[in-house]
């Protein structure tokens, strides 16, 4: 019993330390020796004539950047095998954001400073996009779970999409006594809203053309022209299809924190594959035109 | 007869299943609409309150005609008024509904009415981005294939087909520029990297490079150097010694990091003494030129040339890594041993034997003649007083100048030629007989021997007693005046000593005679006599050079010390790739340029730059 709940303190207490701080920041303090031996080692070269790749520390740096960038690709991999220990995953992690930060020092003095419009460069380039996409989505798991949670209280996203359907269903059951014209107003918010939309709309939240928030504006002018009887009913749609905006406002905050959440690996991941190819390119290449 | 119309409602569940209502119009005419009072009741806001008649025309016929001028779709076309055969099992739409016609089994038309049910139906996956772009894996594959393509396929495999193109693919892996001279060769990365995976090697440099080849050779090497597009010709290089005598001389790398790079470059395959060992293309000079020191020009650009191990390096402790060596350690200028000229000590025959003996030794030549330099060179007495009276015209006038005999030629002296040097004065001509003034062609020795024997026939000379030669050749003879006579087992008993004059008893050091510090122009220069001491020399075996401190009076020297102070650089007298010569500078080149025909490429870039530190 007491074993027992050893072990569950034990995993609460391994939920509640985040990636970051993992194992005391072990990660961290590994990336930063590693830095600096590298920077330690490249003051200290007498590069000729010039620091670059082709120097002795020039192929170090670029032996370590280049298994230090399979091994953080391996990630990947990694996060898709269940395995034993409580902590393994998020050391992985942990020990992904530290190394793969400390590329940016390995990799820029494994350059010595020289680019060019060329397939060394390309690799350069797409190894500091991987990177930056990826302090991104640190940041990104950081701080947006908590916005994400907040901005759902206690509504599932399941009960999201249903309260706008059954908004929907509302909404063509009140509309069923209008003339054409205010019909047409109604089918407006049933048939054209577009709850999602593509990855900049998501990205962005823009949603100033709401197809619901046209047929509101609209619906205030037929309510004015209107006969007694549509009144009402143009009555009831409004109210109901205020309902939909709030509901619909709802689901897209909570898309749009989705989307910043998820955008980075958009970019991490095909930028990742991308650098892979550039470096199997830049190492063959140097050393079939050595 | 009416014939009646049987509608069928269908109506499907949530849960699956339907729900089927069925109710029979016997008037053959259905109202159909948004209305709930319509005979056909269709609940879509698309469809009007009253929109369109059905009516039963007999004969399983049908019409449909729409009462607001709305339509309504027919086979997936707007119609307004349409009349079908039910047995055709028409579907007529309304919005979302559709009319599906068929004919009853009691001589009714069947109207089943379905509701067109929408296949999207949200689901919480909805909320993640992956609902809105193509996946993440398709993305990335895309991409890594495509660059992999592009970037180390196509370079590859393309290689033949972009040869007569303007594109070349594998340009993409130039790591940088190339240097001026070797523009021309930057879409050719083959011309260079000749082998896959194999570095850079001298056969690639020297096929341009290689000096000392058949002329024939040369010219094609250069005429094809010019096709490619280079705007000179390629700088000759000569083995500044055997490679193996050069890995053996190299010092070991004196620091750690020398050391670790020393086990990659074995590691790597990359020879330390390749000619890419030192000069380094494909990148750009440091921003401080005194980091790396260069033997040439330096550029704030390119290429690099870089000193792997400098003169020093392997010239300090030479003997103790290669005690085969014959020369003297040098490990700076100041330790520079004292000249050791090739000293014609002897003839072994008519060959002159050379030795190298240092000038501290005072070594003494035996070049086959009896010359006095001061008697020569002095400002009075019968040599000064012969000179004033050849006059100006032969180009004496006054007590003779080292330039009398020693006729510079670019950064040296024109080889001594007696009849033209010497003949003004001493004259060769002698009396054949009465009136009959000889003179004898002093270098055609055969025709000398022969007049002076009397051998020749009296048409080509005169006939003289054989007395003649031995009195030229006794003391106070003819010859003698200039010439080692030596006893020989001839028929005189004697004969004259070949002669040798050497052109350079320096060859492994370049001096420039030309340039105004050495030939007396401007302060502090060196004039002739500040390193040979002619006027003092009355012996012909007077070894006529002064030793390596007269050098250091000026190289080695600041501005402070002397007004024609001199670098101290090893390449002021020594060029690695050109032994026995001075590295030539880009102004050398630039003039050479200058003075070629229109139309004539020099060798080698004729720039301006500044001078190496």
């Amino acid at each position: 019993m007491a074993a027992a709940r050893g072990k569950t303190q034990r995993r609460r207490t391994a939920t509640h330390e985040s990636f970051l701080r993992h194992g005391r920041f072990l990660f961290l303090r590994a990336a930063l020796i590693l830095c600096a031996s590298a920077i330690t080692a490249y003051i200290l070269q007498k590069p000729l004539p010039r620091p670059g790749g082709g120097t002795a520390l020039g192929y170090v740096l670029g032996t370590v950047g280049a298994l230090l960038i399979v091994w953080l690709a391996l990630l990947g991999i990694r996060k898709r095998a269940i395995s034993a220990g409580h902590y393994s995953l998020k050391a992985w992690v942990s020990a992904h954001v530290y190394l793969g930060l400390s590329l940016i020092v390995v990799a820029t003095l494994h350059t010595g400073f020289q680019f060019g419009w060329n397939v060394h460069t390309l690799a350069y380039g797409l190894m500091l996009l991987v990177i930056v996409s990826g302090a991104v989505g640190v940041w990104a798991y950081a701080t947006l779970p908590r916005t994400l949670s907040d901005n759902r209280g206690e509504t599932t996203r399941k009960q999201m999409l249903a309260q706008i359907a059954s908004l929907d269903e509302q909404i063509l059951e009140a509309a069923q006594p209008l003339s054409r014209a205010n019909a047409d107003i109604v089918r407006l918010s049933l048939e054209e809203t577009d709850l999602g939309g593509g990855f900049w709309r998501r990205l962005l939240a823009r949603y100033g053309d709401c197809a619901n928030g046209r047929a509101l504006s609209q619906i205030g002018a037929a309510l004015r022209g209107a006969s007694d009887r549509e009144a009402v009913a143009l009555a009831k749609v409004e109210d109901l299809m205020q309902r939909k905006a709030e509901a619909l406002a709802l689901a897209r905050r909570q898309m749009h924190i989705t989307a910043m959440l998820e955008a980075w690996l958009f970019v991490h991941v095909p930028a990742t594959f991308a650098l892979l190819a550039a470096l199997t390119a830049h190492i063959v290449s140097v050393f079939l035109y050595w | 007869m009416t014939q009646a119309i049987t509608l069928r409602l269908i109506t499907r569940q949530a849960g699956g299943g339907e729900i089927v209502r069925t109710r029979r119009i016997d008037t053959g005419e259905a109202l159909i609409g948004r209305a709930p009072g319509c005979d056909i009741h269709l609940p879509d806001l698309a469809v009007d309150m009253e929109h369109a008649l059905l009516r039963a025309l007999g004969q399983g016929r049908v019409s449909i005609e729409s009462l607001t001028g709305e339509p309504f779709q027919v086979g997936g076309k707007p119609a307004l008024r349409v009349e079908l055969d039910a047995a055709n099992a028409q579907v007529v739409s309304f919005g979302a509904y559709e009319l599906v016609f068929s004919l009853g089994a009691e001589d009714d038309v069947v109207v089943t009415v379905l509701r067109r049910e929408d296949d999207y139906h949200p689901t919480p996956s909805l909320f993640s981005l992956k609902a809105s772009v193509f996946g993440r894996r398709r993305m990335a594959w895309t991409l890594g294939l495509a660059i992999l393509a592009l970037c180390l396929i196509l370079p590859i495999a393309g290689a033949a087909w972009f040869r007569n193109s303007h594109i070349h693919p594998d340009q993409q892996w130039s790591t940088g520029p190339l240097s001026k001279a070797h523009a021309f060769l930057d879409k050719d990365c083959q011309a260079c990297h000749q082998k896959a995976f194999v570095a850079v090697r001298d056969t690639a440099c020297l096929s341009c490079h290689q000096s000392g080849r058949d002329p024939a050779i040369q010219a094609a090497s250069d005429a094809r150097v010019t096709g490619l597009g280079s705007p000179f010709l390629p700088l000759l290089m000569s083995d500044h010694a055997a490679h193996a005598k050069l890995i053996r001389a190299m010092p070991p790398p004196p620091t750690i990091t020398g050391k670790v790079a020393g086990v990659f470059q074995m590691a790597l395959d990359h020879p330390r003494d390749r000619c890419a060992s030192c000069h380094r293309e494909h990148t750009t000079a440091p921003p401080d030129p005194n980091v790396p020191k260069t033997a040439d020009v330096v550029r704030p650009g390119k290429p690099a040339l870089i000193v792997v191990t400098d003169c020093a390096g392997c010239h300090s402790r030479l003997k103790m890594r290669l005690p085969s060596t014959g020369l003297i350690d040098t490990p700076d200028w100041n330790r520079h041993p004292d000249f050791r000229p090739l000293v014609t000590v002897g003839f072994d025959g008519p060959q002159p034997r050379l030795q190298r003996i240092s000038v501290t030794q005072h070594p003494l030549e035996a070049n086959g003649l009896t010359f006095s330099h001061r008697v020569h060179m002095s400002a009075t007495g019968g040599v000064a007083r012969q000179g004033e009276v050849l006059g100006a015209a032969k180009g004496y006038g006054a007590a003779l100048t080292c330039q009398s005999c020693h006729r510079p030629d670019g950064g040296g002296f024109k080889p001594i030629e007696m009849e033209r040097d010497c003949g003004a004065c001493h004259s060769l001509a002698f009396a054949g007989g009465p009136g009959n003034l000889q003179t004898l062609r002093h270098h055609d020795m055969r025709n000398i021997l022969g007049v002076l024997r009397g051998s020749l026939t009296p048409a080509n000379g005169p006939h003289v007693d054989p007395a003649v030669l031995r009195r030229a050749m006794a003391p106070g003879g003819l010859c003698v005046d200039c010439h080692t006579i030596r006893p020989s087992g001839g028929p005189f008993g004697a004969e004259i000593s070949p002669v040798h004059l050497a052109d350079r008893v320096l060859p492994w050091g370049d001096f420039n005679h030309g340039v105004a510090a050495h030939a007396g122009v401007g302060a502090g220069a060196a004039a002739c006599a500040d390193c040979h001491k002619a006027a003092a020399s009355d012996r012909t075996q007077d070894f006529l050079i002064e030793g390596v401190a007269t050098c250091r009076a000026c190289h080695g020297k600041t501005e402070h010390e002397t007004p024609a102070f001199a670098g101290a650089q090893c390449s002021e007298c020594h060029s690695f790739h050109q032994p026995g010569e001075a590295p030539r500078t880009g102004q050398d080149r630039l003039f050479t340029a200058l003075g070629l025909p229109a139309g004539e490429k020099p060798r080698g870039l004729p720039t301006l730059g500044p001078q190496a530190p």
